[in-house]
């Protein structure tokens, strides 16, 4: 595992160690180390079944820890502590006969919010996630994205000191995913400190500064995408289309690139950066069909760690 | 006042989900009438066969008023709408929202129970307007007969809450579970056939069903002006379905939480 920046204790919105989860016999969570320092934005990546939705569960006191220890603002999980997270989960849940400023209302009550004090506060939501001139629109008759957003203004509602997007983009087009990004970044700014889990690579690649990659309930790598690029000791990935694969193989062997597959792709890693008309040259006598040069992705340094780390 | 500000907050929240859907506030108006015009009508029909001086129709619908009211209305109101209710929490997948936040479970519990309580007095109040003003006027204690319209509406909402989070997953469990427990319940409680035109042995099979008492206690309150040492064993098994009802919603309730309690 890398682990790199330190951030002092008291800027720490949420430390999780330890933390283990067993359904019965299979265990869900083992060992897993977290922190999150306030104002950052931190991806939690992983398979489906990897042990994301468990860990947002404990966090909201809705299912209890086997063991291990999480505070939250310093404070041990417990029903309070539902008023410090906000959580934007991955469908809308939404009241869709109530108007947006009803269904932010009726949260706001719940969170003790009332008279002037809820009013100010739903608007401040609704202007915070540009829904203001929707303020009376019925939910269901919202786009898909506004419906989104219109779920983040929820789990604003009461100024939590952790926001958790629970696959915010996922499913919505590239204008409103788009949208959301950015108002992630402007929440961000604001000071709210998100945990953003997601299946869509470019997407914590974009808005993290720190990722955590999550495997069969275990951190398998975390930390900036600086850092989490050591894993793969290249500068740049080639992508090549040929029917002389083996051939293309031995020769990137020769010269020490490694190679991966990427679904269908064949990749090499380049140690440098290297010009076309080089790369071209080192191929010769191999006809390629197709070449691309791509900078380290999330995407490339993901498959890596799954590969290597999870193997080991 | 924590749990009252909930409460509020949930019962707003369903009558204003209701309000929006006017169509559907539009027939639970509809509904009582129907059923007290016909049973009213009916009773004045067969009045004039059955007694030796025929009721008037506001007499009749004296008599048609409150197997109208807790025989039909309320059934449908507060068993099948706290049953629509719960069900719909878990459609929409909006319960998930409301285990994220601080509500109580006793505030949401007591929210819809209070939500069905507000439109059974509307329908009251509908069911006693229209009477009223066909003719027929009401007598015995109105205390006695609010209160047996409270246990009422406590045992409704209770048995929904049962069926609601035990037996129907989807809306369309709804039809079949309220159609399968409550007409049944419904005719054998007397709601659109008078209970004493029944076989003897329905009407021992009657003595253990709710919708009889609640029947019989208010129909001789407000029709007769019966008092509660009159109506005592039908306000005691009442009483007592109610009590056992609400708890055993409560534990369904809280069952359901156990087991639901995810994102």
């Amino acid at each position: 595992m890398v682990t790199v920046k330190c951030y002092p204790e008291a800027g720490k919105v949420l430390r999780i160690e330890r933390l283990n989860k067993s359904y019965g016999q299979r265990l869900v969570l083992r060992d897993l180390n977290l922190t999150i320092a306030a104002g950052q934005i931190y991806g939690l990546l992983g398979p489906n079944g990897a042990g994301k939705t468990t860990t947002i569960n404990i966090l909201c006191h809705l299912l209890r820890a086997d063991s291990g220890l999480i505070r939250i603002n310093h404070s041990a999980v417990s029903e309070q502590t539902k008023r410090l997270i906000g959580v934007a989960p991955q469908e809308t849940l939404l009241y869709r006969y109530l108007t947006c400023e009803e269904n932010l209302r009726f949260f706001a009550s719940l969170y003790g919010f009332r008279g002037a004090a809820q009013t100010q506060r739903v608007q401040a939501c609704l202007a915070a996630v540009g829904l203001s001139d929707r303020a009376s629109s019925i939910a269901e008759t919202l786009s898909g994205g506004m419906q989104r957003r219109l779920s983040m203004a929820i789990a604003l509602v009461h100024q939590p000191k952790l926001l958790i997007l629970d696959e915010p983009t996922t499913g919505l087009d590239l204008e409103a995913r788009f949208e959301m990004w950015q108002l992630i970044r402007q929440l961000q700014r604001e000071g709210i400190t998100i945990l953003l889990t997601t299946h869509l690579l470019d997407e914590a690649e974009r808005l993290c500064d720190r990722i955590g990659i999550l495997k069969d309930g275990h951190i398998l790598a975390e930390g900036s995408l600086a850092d989490l690029r050591q894993h793969i000791p290249a500068q740049e990935v080639l992508v090549i289309q040929t029917t002389q694969e083996e051939k293309a193989i031995a020769r990137a062997q020769e010269l020490q690139f490694p190679h991966r597959r990427y679904g269908s792709d064949l990749a090499f890693w380049l140690p440098q950066p290297m010009e076309l008309q080089e790369i071209i040259t080192l191929f010769d006598g191999i006809p390629l069909d197709s070449i691309s040069r791509q900078p380290v992705r999330l995407e490339h340094i993901y498959l890596e760690i799954m590969r290597t780390m999870f193997n080991s | 006042m924590k749990y009252w500000y909930e409460t509020i907050a949930v019962t707003r929240r369903i009558l204003t989900e209701l309000w929006r859907r006017r169509r559907s506030l539009v027939f639970w108006a509809m509904f009582p009438i129907a059923v007290l015009l016909l049973n009213g009508l009916i009773f004045a029909e067969r009045s004039k066969t059955a007694l030796p001086e025929p009721l008037t129709l506001g007499q009749a619908l004296e008599r048609a008023a409150p197997a109208t009211l807790v025989g039909a209305a309320l059934f449908f109101s507060c068993l099948g709408g706290s049953v629509a209710t719960v069900v719909a929490e878990r459609e929409q997948r909006t319960l998930k929202r409301l285990f994220l936040s601080p509500l109580s479970g006793v505030a949401y519990f007591l929210g819809i129970g209070l939500a069905h309580g507000v439109i059974a007095i509307g329908q009251t109040v509908l069911v006693v307007a229209v009477s009223v003003m066909l003719g027929a006027t009401f007598q015995g204690s109105p205390l006695l007969a609010g209160t047996i319209i409270l246990l009422s509406i406590l045992t409704y909402v209770g048995v929904g809450f049962i069926l609601g989070t035990q037996l129907a997953r989807r809306t369309e469990d709804i039809n079949t579970l309220v159609s399968a427990f409550g007409v049944p319940l419904l005719i054998l409680g007397g709601a659109f056939v008078p209970a004493f035109i029944f076989p003897k042995v329905l009407l021992n099979l009657a003595q253990y069903n709710p919708v009889y008492h609640m029947n019989e206690a208010l129909t001789k309150v407000v029709a007769e002006g019966d008092d509660l040492s009159q109506i005592a064993p039908h306000f005691r098994f009442l009483a007592i379905f109610a009590s056992l009802m609400v708890v055993a919603g409560w534990i369904s309730y809280r069952r359901m939480l156990q087991v639901e309690r995810r994102l």
